[in-house]
């Protein structure tokens, strides 16, 4: 490669080994792609997950100074991407009472591969569950989050992951059942 | 929640959860991440930085973008002939020549180019005597996309400068075009646009100006230079689709003017295009484009302005890491002009970086790169 060698006009000196790029290319190269899934699987809507997590990596660079940590940077980005599906979520609740059927469905065709029918049922499921139960259920066996982690990322108390993830089962295991 | 690690319960969710994730691949979005993160640090504070290597992963672009030779005329000044000119003195060495039709747009039976807007999709919220009329659509033709990439050895200017694309669209070419350059990802991973997010409503001419009005334009801030280059990315892929590179560019919202485009760009009167010195990268690859397939005879062919027309180049096979290195000229030096090299490769992926060197300290200064599949 005739790549020259990085070029910085500043010493960035920091007490952390990685400054601010360094540390963005390494988290974006690690997980950019499953936290736009994380936000996809919670929005179904692929552009918008896109959206949310490029919006959370400009976030994380401008506060690399506070986190200094690769894994704090992972945890605030997490947050900050449940947080605004959440909003974003919400949001098209709302929306959606107005103008019937126009929810953003599936991701784009080019990336409509079929999934399996067992895959189509829990997803039709899932459809189902109150916002926040949904998303403690994509937090968990998507991003096999612990519940103390799912409490943190969601902002609500252990009990609360608790009940939640216990009332989703219980509905999404009759759910699944009935049509089984 | 369960905590029987063999719950089939479990392993249902867990297995249908990562299954549906993993039917979504996006695309590469570093080199935007990193250009609106350090727009929107205090630009003065920090110089851009670049970060070499970096992993950009599969950009399977949604631009059928192909690219070829035009001329040197298209590059080569203020001007001259724009890209899409039929002056294609060298074109003829390019195997994918473009079509001859495409200098006669043919407008297509429900749009007479002259009417006014009536017959436009996009219906505007200003009469169209304020407007002008949209360009006439046509069946296929050949549009210059343009977009930013980094200047490596950049010590004082804007770091970012204009590249190159190619891409067969139907339709209005410069609506086309500005289409593709704020909603889609180029085709090659160097390159990046600040203009995703931004929402075209037309483009339209009247005498002396071409309005491109946006429903909405990007709302971040950039360091000048930056919004600079940004703003003639614009420029460049308008004029260049409507083959006329003398005629400003209105840019409007919502059909008014919008304050500072950027953070920066005074919108209030129409932009000229800027001297391709300024803002165009000094050295490209036109022809092949990335991760094009192509035959063990290759001709790289691009546009440089190198000091004493020497392009340096280095030809990577990226798994045996063979490399070979050598240079070309351009037809002249110091000015925008065309240059053309022949490879004969092994087949496999390949790398192919021209870049031109300091006159000063012999240290690369701008440079551009393909990856390639030989067959």
């Amino acid at each position: 490669m005739a790549q020259p060698a990085v070029v910085y006009e500043e010493c960035v000196t920091h007490e952390s080994s990685w400054d601010a790029d360094e540390a963005l290319t390494a988290v974006y190269t690690a997980h950019y792609t499953s936290l736009v899934r994380l936000g996809a699987l919670l929005l179904r809507d692929t552009g918008t997950a896109e959206e949310i997590v490029q919006d959370a990596f400009v976030a994380m660079h401008a506060r690399w100074n506070r986190l200094r940590d690769p894994h704090k940077a992972l945890a605030y980005l997490r947050t900050a991407v449940v947080n605004r599906c959440r909003s974003r979520q919400r949001h098209l609740v709302v929306v959606d009472k107005h103008t019937p059927r126009t929810l953003p469905d599936e991701p784009s065709a080019e990336q409509a591969v079929l999934r399996t029918e067992e895959t189509d049922r829990v997803i039709e499921a899932m459809r189902t569950l109150p916002e926040k139960q949904r998303t403690v259920m994509v937090l968990r066996y998507y991003g096999d989050l612990s519940e103390a982690e799912i409490a943190d990322t969601m902002g609500i108390s252990r009990g609360s992951v608790k009940s939640h993830a216990a009332r989703a089962s219980k509905s999404l295991r009759q759910l699944l059942e009935q049509n089984a | 929640m369960s905590n029987d690690p063999n719950d089939p319960f479990d392993e249902l969710m867990r297995r249908s959860l990562h299954e549906e994730a993993d039917r979504i691949e996006p695309s590469d979005a570093l080199p935007e991440i990193r250009a609106r993160a350090h727009a929107q640090r205090s630009a003065a504070r920090r110089p851009w930085l670049l970060t070499a290597g970096l992993a950009a992963a599969g950009t399977a672009a949604a631009i059928g973008a192909f690219t070829m030779l035009n001329g040197p005329d298209n590059t080569a000044d203020d001007g001259d002939a724009v890209a899409g000119s039929t002056t294609t003195t060298t074109a003829t060495v390019v195997p994918e020549s473009r079509t001859p039709s495409v200098a006669i747009p043919s407008p297509a039976p429900s749009q007479a180019p002259t009417e006014p807007p009536s017959t436009s999709p996009s219906a505007k919220t200003v009469s169209p005597t304020d407007r002008g009329v949209p360009e006439p659509a046509v069946k296929s033709t050949v549009v210059p996309v343009y977009w930013l990439g980094q200047q490596v050895g950049a010590q004082k200017k804007s770091a970012a400068r204009l590249y190159r694309t190619w891409a067969k669209v139907s339709g209005r070419p410069a609506e086309q075009a500005v289409r593709i350059m704020t909603t889609k990802q180029p085709t090659d991973p160097d390159y990046y646009s600040v203009w995703r997010g931004a929402a075209l409503n037309t483009v339209t001419r009247s005498n002396g100006i071409v309005t491109v009005d946006f429903k909405q334009l990007p709302k971040s801030n950039l360091d000048p230079d930056l919004a600079k280059v940004a703003t003639q990315q614009l420029v460049y892929t308008v004029q260049g689709a409507l083959q006329d590179n003398k005629t400003p560019i209105q840019i409007t919202e919502a059909g008014r003017s919008s304050g500072k485009l950027f953070g920066q760009i005074d919108t209030g009167t129409p932009v000229s295009r800027a001297a391709a010195g300024e803002v165009q990268a000094l050295v490209w690859i036109d022809s092949p484009s990335e991760n094009q397939m192509v035959a063990p005879k290759v001709t790289v062919q691009g546009v440089a302005a190198a000091f004493e027309a020497t392009v340096n180049y280095e030809v990577t096979n990226l798994k045996t890491r063979e490399t070979r290195k050598s240079f070309a000229n351009t037809a002249e030096g110091q000015k925008f002009s065309p240059y053309a090299f022949q490879l004969t490769l092994t087949p496999g992926a390949w790398q192919i970086s021209v870049y031109l060197l300091s006159d000063q300290d012999g240290s690369v200064t701008d440079t551009d790169t393909k990856s390639i599949v030989v067959k």
